[in-house]
């Protein structure tokens, strides 16, 4: 019994742990540059289904086949999300803050469209299975296998987050500190802005990526429908929980969040009764809404800690230089 | 003292504070009285709180203390376009047309707040006191030069028939010729009876046309004095130039 | 091109030009891009067919199909009934969570943020009380006619000459109108508006009400042409944007052109490259106007 909570635990805090990653990649994306990414849900696939590609066995009627080692996967993703985001940061980047987002937003829409339709590729609207999983040479022991993963995955966010940390204290992250805080004045040291927020916002999609890679290798199978803008949804409720611009709020923000809809998940699945699941995730989803929306209406404080000094960034890219509300 | 029977108040401001920010007051504590019939300016060094303190008093700036009284009335906690309706006309210093609109437009949204019939008597009338104005009333308003810009705030200021005007440097940006320009269109709008206050940086035109001049420094009204008797006074130049040295 | 696709795609962009009406009036205004605006879409079809319903359980010879069109009078009543309905909605949306986040002067991504949030809520709280199953307003199919080498059904040609009446309409009211010009006053300038004497909350108040009632007739359309599915909104959501996007937020007309052109281009995609690509149109349009010219064909500079 108790061994049996603990594989739960374990299987939770994993799940919980990638979506730590995705937040701290969304961490460098918006704490570092401003930049408001509604298309969380795209870098996170395309991570996924890179590395999937790059792992998984043949397959009848799609690409695949190439049977490289996870870890060749999880780098394949992360870097192939890292480029997208460069280009989708190239063209976006002078936007201003709302035209961004329905762009961003766009972007998941195109890359949710891709997945479903390019069946050859990705497998269309059934995803890929079999992907090889960390550690499956314990499949047999359900428990060692949960902590071994628990394991890699803590190990990688533990990484992540000393080396995200560091990358803020170096040279790099001071200037792009100094951009977010006042532009005018790194500009006039002779810094690009663009390239350096570019670079951040590369990098925070990699980290996607990578998140999403590691999501698809411990479930085992992936289709385009969990890469709906959900996913975003969640994610940004977890930065902004977790009281987003530093590291461990994004980490602390992924695990409450997810303890959140997890519990309510299954509070609801219990209440309702088998016919009438699919109600059931209607509500939570309606309920988690309302949650998100009392957040910000009463503390949004960590996200709005850094609107300070972001939205004056933001001002400047909007044409009318950001103007009153009526 | 044999009493004399002077014009009501327009406009008071008692120990006004305001500012955009609560812990950084911008007008710090200042009183205020203009009567009916009056052209105040209002003069200072920059950053002395001329262009806060009238925000304030139309509404754009948020009062944290004080009151406002416009003929008498309460209007501290009064959103601005009930000021409006009471009488009350104002002219900022940018922004002061609606660019996407056309002349026409400008003054008839002004007019939408008067009672029907008189609308289109009152923009009949601007046209003809603004005849630049009539020439080409569907004109969209981006395509006006610096100074019918400015005769087009005023004449939209003028729609409403306010008792009290209100306008901030109206002279910038404006060559010396349309200021004078429109300093004599505001003395002979004065000369109707509507009370004017005036913020402006241009000290010697305003001098020229107003009546009483306050000066404002730090955020306090330190001043007060008739036009004429400042208009040669050195305590101008000392004002301005020694606002610093007054501070040490 | 065929005569066809054209008239398809006519259809197509009057309804989504309608939809993008509404969203070029209200982010004109509130100056923010309202994710929760296809929810209004969604839930203005909801409530007619509600309402339709519940007539015609009350009294079944409204059902009855009028002239050549699917519907009887049941739906027509019924989508007036779901304006004032949706209006409600949008005015409850913005006093409990724009309201309050426009009085907190709160930055433009937190607005869209919480547009987010209330479009999940609103779009999920369909979902359970409707299920995910499409709907329609009348059984039955509806014969097309034929002209000029083109069919089209009665339902879809009433939906255009509505749609276009609608939109020459709202263009003569903002044009032309006292409410009209303050609105586009206060879509310039609130504070100046203000200072004219214009109530900027009372514009703002009607604005949702315009961009409600808007979005409810464009979902009662779709419902009728297409089908009725709480994801509809979503569905409409980037080429709602990008319709409003390419017009110049703050035109009407510009909205309803845009919306033509994007439904256009939609039905010639899916002549050539099928149906699956449908989606990823409007995307492509967006990013190029955003790219080439952001204000939009006839939006400010």
């Amino acid at each position: 019994m108790i061994l049996d909570l603990i594989g739960y635990a374990a299987f939770f805090l994993t799940i919980a742990l990638t979506y730590a990653i995705i937040c701290l990649g969304l961490n460098v994306q918006w704490g570092q540059t401003g930049l408001f990414n509604v298309g969380v849900a795209a870098f996170v696939a395309i991570g996924a289904y890179v590395s999937a590609l790059m792992t998984t066995p043949e397959a009848a009627g799609r690409f695949g086949g190439l049977g490289q080692p996870i870890a060749i996967g999880w780098i394949g993703g992360a870097v192939t999300a890292g480029l997208s985001s460069l280009l989708v940061g190239a063209l976006t980047i002078k936007l201003r803050a709302d035209y961004l987002a329905i762009a961003t937003f766009g972007v998941a829409v195109v890359i949710h469209l891709c997945a479903l339709n390019l069946e050859w590729l990705t497998g269309g609207p059934f995803g890929i299975s079999f992907i090889p999983r960390p550690f499956a040479s314990y499949a047999g022991e359900p428990l060692l296998f949960g902590l071994s993963n628990l394991a890699l995955l803590s190990l990688v966010v533990l990484v992540l987050y000393l080396g995200l940390e560091q990358l803020l204290r170096s040279p790099w992250g001071r200037v792009l500190r100094a951009i977010r805080e006042d532009e005018a004045a790194a500009l006039a040291l002779g810094k690009s802005s663009v390239r350096f927020r570019l670079q951040a916002f590369a990098i925070g999609g990699a980290i996607m990526g990578l998140a999403g890679a590691a999501q698809a290798h411990f479930i085992g199978f992936i289709a385009p429908d969990n890469y709906q803008p959900t996913l975003t949804f969640q994610v940004w409720a977890m930065l902004i929980v977790g009281g987003s611009g530093n590291n461990r709020g994004a980490i602390l923000g992924a695990i409450l969040v997810w303890g959140v809809w997890a519990i309510s998940a299954g509070a609801i699945a219990a209440i309702f009764p088998p016919g009438e699941q699919a109600s059931a995730a209607s509500l939570q989803i309606v309920l988690i809404g309302l949650a998100l929306c009392a957040i910000l209406l009463w503390r949004p404080r960590g996200l709005l800690g850094e609107v300070k000094t972001v939205s004056r960034h933001l001002a400047e890219l909007s044409p009318e230089g950001g103007r009153d509300h009526p | 003292m044999i009493a004399q029977s002077l014009p009501p108040l327009a406009l008071e401001a008692r120990g006004l504070i305001a500012g955009y920010e609560r812990d950084l007051p911008i007008v710090r504590g200042v009183n205020l009285s203009v009567r009916v019939g009056e052209f105040i300016v209002l003069l200072g060094p920059n950053g002395a709180g001329k262009s806060t303190l009238v925000k304030a008093i139309v509404g754009l700036v948020p009062i944290h203390e004080g009151a406002v009284l416009l003929n008498g009335d309460d209007i501290t906690v009064a959103p601005p376009h009930q000021k409006i309706g009471r009488g009350l006309a104002f002219v900022p210093q940018t922004e002061n047309i609606f660019t996407t609109l056309t002349i026409e437009d400008n003054l008839l949204l002004a007019a939408d707040v008067i009672p029907k019939p008189v609308r289109a008597r009152r923009i009949a009338e601007l046209y003809a006191m603004f005849p630049d104005l009539a020439a080409q009333p569907s004109r969209p308003a981006k395509l006006l030069s610096g100074g019918q810009r400015q005769m087009l705030a005023v004449a939209r200021a003028l729609v409403v028939q306010p008792s009290l005007l209100i306008l901030d440097e109206p002279s910038a940006g404006l060559s010396p010729k349309i200021v004078a320009e429109v300093f004599g269109r505001l003395k002979a709008i004065n000369a109707t009876g509507v009370t004017i206050v005036l913020v402006e940086q241009n000290v010697k035109a305003a001098l020229a046309v107003a009546g009483r001049a306050i000066i404002l420094v730090e955020g306090e009204a330190r001043h007060e004095a008739s036009a004429l008797e400042l208009a040669d006074d050195p305590i101008i130049a000392e004002l301005y130039l020694g606002a610093a040295r007054a501070r040490s | 091109m065929s005569p066809q696709v054209i008239v398809d795609g006519l259809v197509a962009g009057a309804m989504i030009g309608l939809g993008a009406t509404g969203v070029t009036l209200t982010y004109s205004i509130l100056r923010f891009a309202n994710f929760a605006h296809g929810e209004f879409i969604a839930w203005g079809a909801y409530f007619a067919l509600a309402v339709s319903g519940f007539l015609g359980a009350l009294a079944p010879a409204l059902t009855a199909p009028i002239g050549p069109f699917s519907f009887g009078w049941s739906l027509p009543i019924a989508a007036l009934a779901a304006i004032a309905l949706t209006a409600a909605l949008a005015l409850l949306v913005d006093a409990l969570l724009f309201g309050s986040l426009r009085a907190k002067n709160s930055a433009i991504i937190i607005m869209v943020m919480a547009s987010f949030g209330a479009a999940l809520t609103l779009r999920n709280l369909l979902e359970f009380i409707f299920t995910s199953s499409p709907a329609y307003y009348a059984e039955g199919l509806q014969m097309a006619l034929r002209f000029a080498g083109v069919r089209a059904t009665p339902d879809a040609l009433l939906c255009l000459v509505i749609a276009a009446i609608i939109v020459i309409a709202l263009h003569a009211v903002i044009a032309h109108t006292a409410i009209g010009r303050a609105m586009r006053a206060v879509s310039e300038n609130p504070q100046l508006a203000a200072i004219v004497g214009i109530d900027s909350r009372k514009i703002v108040r009607l604005v949702w009400i315009l961009g409600a009632g808007l979005a409810c007739l464009a979902g009662v359309m779709a419902g009728l042409i297409v089908q009725i599915r709480p994801t509809m909104g979503l569905d409409l959501l980037l080429p709602l944007f990008a319709a409003a996007i390419l017009g110049g937020i703050g035109s009407a007309m510009g909205a309803m052109l845009g919306g033509l052109i994007i439904g256009l281009a939609e039905s010639l995609t899916v002549a050539l490259a099928g149906g699956e690509w449908r989606a990823a149109v409007a995307f492509v349009i967006l990013v190029a106007i955003l790219l080439l010219r952001p204000h939009g064909l006839f939006g400010r500079s």
